[in-house]
């Protein structure tokens, strides 16, 4: 009897797995309408429109397995060219088969993709790891064909979470997921839909669940926008238990369970109070304190995480790993979570309240509190209560200056875990002034327009960190080709010589770079006069938003600041012409463009003075307008000229 | 006991033979104990040895040894730690690959397999089986270590030609290539960019060497390095009379009648095929038009690439042109064979064509040899009634118009720039010879801009830009215009004006690629509201040229150690600006003319019926300027861009 259920429950589950293979088999029915198609429906530009992209997943096994299908109207040759070459890439551990193709040209024509024109290929082998490839290309592809191709890709992993995209880099009519959710999972499948009108799975055959989106736009990238998971259309599947709790409720029960887990790795023993004594020494106030046992943390030990470690893979491999900050503090050296915990167990040797901390980064997903799921809550922080307000810490990031977080974790909702009373606080964003570019140039101008002279350039704050991750890795050699190129970058004919670089791996000072320059023909002249832009830090760069169309939100990743000296020594026998300046501009309550242009009584002195204070970071698309006419009008005035005059009379103001 | 001691005796083995193996070679010690001559700064690592041994055996397989020592100067040479073996999966096996890294402190590092990666090198082909295997001690090298590896490869083909670089851009020591042949086999060989040098024969071993090559630096607008740098071309012969599985090449015609012996069997057509080509040339009235109608065709077969064979002579043999048709892709080889079949089909005879794509200057007419080319094109036998700037003379064949059919931008007619004037075998069959292919003038390239404009007092620019394009210059303008979709081309547009007027509002943008004819127009029109400065309202300020030539040569360094190579090019531009009533012209840029060997250029402004006039056209020869005459191409491009700059005052009457 036992055996019989068994053999039923058996055949069952082949019936299930027999139609999705079968699915795998066969082409969906084709609409005429589809075939006749002259033009796109979603956008009326694409050069190829997907009619129908549907995928079958089945994740009632112990493996997942996706049956992919994906049908093509292609319209013009570049639709032709960008869709007919196929590559499926897959790792070990999964498996792509029954690859079929077609081609349905638009008389109806049908070719199929013949089983010898799929490769199979490496196409790379490092170690244990292989990247391999199906690829092949559909045949008789044509503007006005139609191509459908198909697969199955059988994962031998099963996740918790699966990411369902609903946009692809061309527009969609019909996007379909089905989804045979985890037999016995310990929790239901849920959705949550993001960037897209909620949809819903809904029962289908054979155990599936089906949900669908129509004429889906293609996604497209642009400069200064949100991350991609908070502009395109996508769903997030996973298990969860069902949360009958408020929100608050919710994080604050996650919270205790983190705190338990945390205060392992927190303990604090005589090693850790007597640095932390040694470390305060003779600070007093709480800032102080503080800023000694992070600055400790992030100088004394080694992030072996950080690609500038100085460590070898090779040295890497034999490190041992940490299990409490006292090892860590013992070894010199630990990963990020190890260093941000020797923080946390430091701060409470010196009787401070430390939590370990859970919150989002807002450069991959704005963090919603009301989806009450951690799968967002990737990133932490060490929390320590300083007089009644909770202040964030991460030494790990070991460019990130005391007082401050990493621009993605900045602003943002943090889960304070403790095993009492956790709360949800948000974290300090630091204001304009704590991120500044301070550029400062002394030069002399000469006759035949050439500018020459000394430059520096002093980056604070989330620049600092910006360019210290980016330089810190590089040889001296490196770091000066890459800055020689981006000031020839918007000076073509600049000579750049003598370049140094201060701290490029120092957490504790500002990164600042120097050099001695000279660019001919850098005032343009005409048979009398002489043209002029004193804003030497911005010639040659052009509008933030050049395109008068757009399409995503922009978004700053961080308030921040400009603030540029220019001294010009200026040429005998020229006289200032016009002395007028650009207006400041004020941005309310995000920030303002100061400009002031000053020259000496004698006319042999130049001095310009720029700030730009931007506070801003989201603009809804429909404020593009309004936000590109303001930087707009701040390029307008730092590509402002003076004009010199050969003999003529001072016509200034001091 | 016995067994016992016999396996103690066996472990003591391998573990000697794994001390050996992890021992650097003699020939890396000695290297490594090389003397080096002063560098300056921009030298970042010397190669301090450099061989490869070629060993054939009677059956045209071959064995190479290459091996390789490599001193790191600082921490920028650390990259050159590395060992590269590229091979190809039908014919090449890479046997061994190993390396060491002997550093300052005395200490040897060893890297074998565990420290290899393998991974395909056309990575945007279907399938391809050219690999490579890299070894890479990067993050070990510490300046003042050596970094030496020994490759081994085995390879199975038919072809008994090579070429070596004796360097790359790096300063060499010692650099040497030699080969060994089995008894009565003979090598010839060939210098590119250097005298002749003459190999040592010790037996049938031959050596070529050459010691204390220079750095070789990067400048902007030099010759490709394959023109700079030191290359031996090697052909191997066996002994005549005995057959032997190879296939070897002692002239131009061995190469054309091989590449037709590839090419004319898979010419066959079908009837379909036949059909086609009728029903493409139903309306061509001439003979010009029934060929543009085959080579339109042949231009939009979707370029796949598959190679497949390629040690058996795979990169030279199209896919059977009925396949090709059924499937609608190929490569440049299948594209070219297939306009071949379906003009045979209407009894036109046409000729394959190899040649380099993508440097005009790198085929060497005195090595024949399949191995110099990299691309496929077709040579059409016309008439005199077809007239067009790519028929060439064929001392055999006659007329014939050259055309790439892979080129989807280049009509019919023309041939891309990065081919013209460039050695191509036409392959006639024993008739076949080594052409250097037409080369148009600048001026059937050119680029014509009119720009009608209107300044307003408060510095509001209306403009109408009108480009016509012709030739390579329509080329480049087609080819912006269909590489991305309409939204993000008009996007381009609008980047391209915002370049010279800022916060310019494009209000039209109409291009119109008539390819058949080798034009491509576009028309813009825009606002800027701020393209003149206002002063003090007193002076009205702008400059004459509103939009930016679309490419420009920029030789900033004072100093230069290589040629100059120019791009032929031509340009008119015509802006006629309304001036704003109220305000006198005071100043504008004076008249420039810059006349060279290599080009010309002229810039002219004048006032007429309250309008500015300036026009500005430049004429650039395709050029090697030597190093030389360097101080007069900057000056001449300097010049250029230094009136481009200058600009109109207006006076407030």
């Amino acid at each position: 009897m036992k055996l019989q259920r068994l053999s039923l429950s058996l055949l069952l589950s082949l019936i299930g797995l027999g139609s999705v293979a079968a699915y795998a088999q066969q082409w969906k029915p084709l609409d005429p309408a589809h075939v006749a198609l002259k033009a796109p429906i979603v956008e009326k530009d694409a050069d190829a429109e997907a009619l129908l992209w549907e995928v079958y997943i089945n994740d009632n096994t112990d493996t997942t397995e996706y049956t992919h299908l994906l049908r093509v109207k292609i319209f013009t040759e570049r639709g032709k060219d960008t869709q007919s070459k196929i590559d499926i890439p897959y790792l070990k551990g999964v498996g792509i088969k029954d690859v079929a193709g077609r081609t349905i040209k638009p008389d109806g024509t049908i070719i199929e993709l013949k089983k010898d024109a799929v490769f199979d290929r490496e196409v790379i082998k490092f170690g244990g790891f292989k990247l391999r490839s199906k690829s092949f290309a559909m045949p008789g592809v044509e503007p006005g064909a139609i191509i459908e191709y198909r697969w199955r890709e059988i994962s031998a992993t099963s996740d918790n979470y699966l990411r369902l995209y609903f946009q692809r880099e061309i527009p969609v009519q019909v996007v379909r997921y089905y989804l045979k959710p985890l037999a016995g999972a310990m929790y239901p499948m849920k959705t949550v839909t993001f960037q897209g009108a909620s949809s819903n799975f809904v029962k289908d055959k054979d155990g599936f669940f089906r949900t669908e989106m129509t004429n889906v736009p293609a996604y497209r990238e642009e400069s200064r926008m949100p991350p991609p998971d908070q502009v395109r259309t996508w769903m997030l599947v996973y298990y969860a238990p069902d949360v009958r709790k408020d929100p608050a409720t919710y994080w604050r029960d996650l919270g205790r369970q983190y705190a338990e887990v945390a205060k392992e790795f927190m303990k604090v023993n005589d090693d850790i109070r007597r640095v932390a004594t040694e470390t305060i020494g003779d600070a007093t106030t709480p800032e102080q304190k503080l800023e000694r046992l992070f600055n400790f943390c992030r100088t004394k030990i080694k992030n072996v995480n950080d690609d500038a470690s100085g460590f070898t893979e090779e040295q890497l491999r034999k490190l041992k790993d940490n299990n409490s900050p006292a090892d860590t503090l013992k070894r010199g050296y630990g990963t990020g979570t190890d260093i941000d915990f020797l923080f946390a167990a430091l701060a409470q040797a010196a009787g401070f309240e430390a939590r370990y901390a859970k919150l989002g980064d807002r450069s991959r997903k704005f963090f919603d509190p009301n989806f009450t799921n951690p799968y967002f809550m990737r990133a932490y922080n060490i929390a320590v209560k300083v007089g009644d307000q909770w202040r964030f810490f991460d030494p790990a990031s070991t460019y990130v200056p005391f007082g401050m977080l990493r621009w993605q974790e900045e602003g943002i909702q943090a889960l304070v875990c403790d095993s009492k009373e956790p709360v949800m606080v948000r974290t300090q964003l630091s204001p304009a002034d704590q991120s500044r570019i301070r550029r400062t140039a002394r030069l002399k101008l000469t006759d035949d327009g050439t500018l020459e002279g000394q430059v520096r350039v002093e980056y604070t704050g989330h620049f600092a960190v910006s360019m210290k991750e980016e330089y810190d890795d590089e040889t001296a050699e490196q770091r000066e080709t890459k800055l020689r190129d981006a000031v020839k970058e918007r000076l073509s004919s600049a000579e750049v010589s003598n370049l140094k670089i201060e701290h490029p791996q120092d957490p504790l000072k500002p990164f600042v770079y120097s050099y001695t320059l000279r660019v001919p023909g850098y005032a343009e002249r005409t048979g009398k006069r002489m043209f002029l832009q004193p804003a030497f830090f911005q010639k040659g760069i052009g509008q933030m938003f050049a395109t008068s169309t757009r399409q995503n939100d922009v978004y700053f990743h961080f308030p921040w600041l400009e603030e540029d000296l220019v001294m010009m020594d200026l040429p005998e026998g020229y006289a200032l012409e016009n002395a007028d300046q650009p207006s400041d501009l004020g941005f309310g309550e995000l920030g303002h463009y100061k400009v002031n242009i000053g020259v000496t009584q004698d006319q042999r002195i130049l001095q310009y003075k720029r700030e730009l204070r931007f506070e801003g970071m989201m603009f809804p698309k429909s404020s593009y307008t309004a936000l590109k006419s303001a930087f707009d009008t701040v390029h307008k005035s730092d590509n402002h000229a003076l004009t010199f005059k050969q003999g003529a009379v001072a016509n200034v103001k001091q | 006991m016995l067994k016992k001691l016999l396996l103690i005796v066996f472990a003591l083995a391998c573990l000697s033979a794994s001390a050996w193996a992890d021992d650097p070679p003699a020939w890396l010690r000695q290297a490594a104990a090389s003397t080096l001559p002063q560098y300056g700064k921009d030298v970042v690592a010397v190669v301090l040895y450099q061989e490869s041994r070629r060993i054939y055996e009677d059956d045209g397989r071959v064995k190479t040894v290459d091996s390789y020592a490599v001193r790191i100067l600082n921490a920028d040479g650390r990259a050159a730690a590395h060992a590269v073996a590229s091979y190809s999966t039908d014919s090449e096996k890479v046997k061994d690959m190993r390396a060491w890294l002997l550093r300052p402190t005395g200490e040897v590092k060893s890297y074998g397999k565990k420290e290899t990666s393998d991974f395909a090198l056309a990575k945007n082909d279907v399938y391809n089986e050219v690999r490579a295997r890299l070894l890479n001690a990067e993050d070990d090298a510490v300046p003042g270590s050596v970094f030496g590896y020994e490759i081994t490869t085995e390879e199975k083909t038919i072809f008994t030609q090579f070429t070596h670089q004796f360097q790359r851009v790096l300063p060499v020591l010692l650099s040497r290539v030699s080969v060994t042949l089995p008894q009565g086999w003979r090598a010839e060989s060939v210098t590119f960019n250097r005298d002749k040098l003459e190999p040592v024969v010790n037996g049938t071993t031959y050596v070529w060497e050459l010691r204390n090559l220079p750095h070789l630096e990067a400048e902007p607008a030099q010759p490709e390095f394959t023109n700079l740098i030191p290359r031996l071309a090697v052909s191997v012969y066996p002994p005549a009379g005995k057959s032997a599985p190879v296939r070897t090449f002692a002239s131009w015609q061995d190469v054309s009648r091989y590449t037709i012996e590839l090419s004319d069997p898979q010419t066959v057509y079908t009837p379909e095929m036949e059909a086609k080509a009728r029903e493409l040339t139903a309306n061509a009235k001439t003979e010009f038009e029934r060929i543009q109608a085959i080579a339109r065709y042949a231009q939009a077969v979707n370029y796949i690439s598959i190679q497949i064979g390629l040690g058996r002579g795979g990169g030279y043999r199209p896919h059977a042109a009925a396949e090709v048709f059924s499937k609608n892709y190929g490569d440049c080889k299948d594209k070219a064979n297939l306009m071949r079949a379906l003009l045979k089909a209407l009894k036109i005879e046409s000729y394959p064509v190899i040649i380099y794509s993508g440097d005009p200057t790198y085929v060497r007419p005195e090595w024949p040899s399949p191995h110099q080319f990299n691309h496929y094109i077709i040579a059409i036998k016309v008439s005199e009634d077809t007239i067009a700037p790519t028929v060439i003379n064929h001392p055999a064949a006659g007329r014939l118009l050259v055309f790439d059919p892979t080129d989807d931008d280049t009509p019919f007619g023309y041939l891309p720039d990065h081919e013209q004037g460039s050695y191509a075998l036409v392959a006639v069959g024993d008739a076949g010879d080594l052409l250097k292919m037409p080369v148009t003038l600048p001026e059937a390239n050119r680029l014509e801009r009119t720009v009608e404009a209107e300044l307003s007092a408060d510095g509001q620019l209306t403009a109408k830009v009108s480009e016509r394009s012709f030739g390579q210059a329509a080329v480049d303008e087609r080819r912006m215009f269909k590489r991305v979709a309409k939204p993000q081309y008009l996007k381009t547009l609008e980047r391209w004006i915002t370049q010279t007027a800022p916060s310019a509002n494009v209000l039209k943008a109409e291009p119109l690629d008539d390819a058949l004819a080798g034009k491509f127009a576009l028309d813009v029109e825009f606002k800027s509201p701020s393209y003149g400065q206002v002063m003090q309202g007193r002076l009205l300020v702008f400059k004459p040229a509103v939009v930016s030539r679309r490419s420009s040569v920029f030789l900033t360094d004072t100093k230069r150690k290589h040629p100059v190579v120019l791009e032929s090019e031509a340009y008119s531009e015509t802006v006629k600006i309304k001036l704003p009533a109220g305000f006198e012209v005071d100043e504008f840029p004076e008249a420039t003319e810059l006349n060279q060997s290599f080009g010309n250029y002229a810039a002219v402004c004048e006032v007429k019926d309250g309008h500015l006039l300036f026009k500005r056209t430049l004429v650039l020869k395709s050029a090697t300027i030597p190093v030389e005459q360097y101080t007069a191409v900057r000056s001449f491009f300097e010049r250029i861009r230094a009136v481009e700059q200058a600009p109109v005052v207006l006076l407030k009457k």
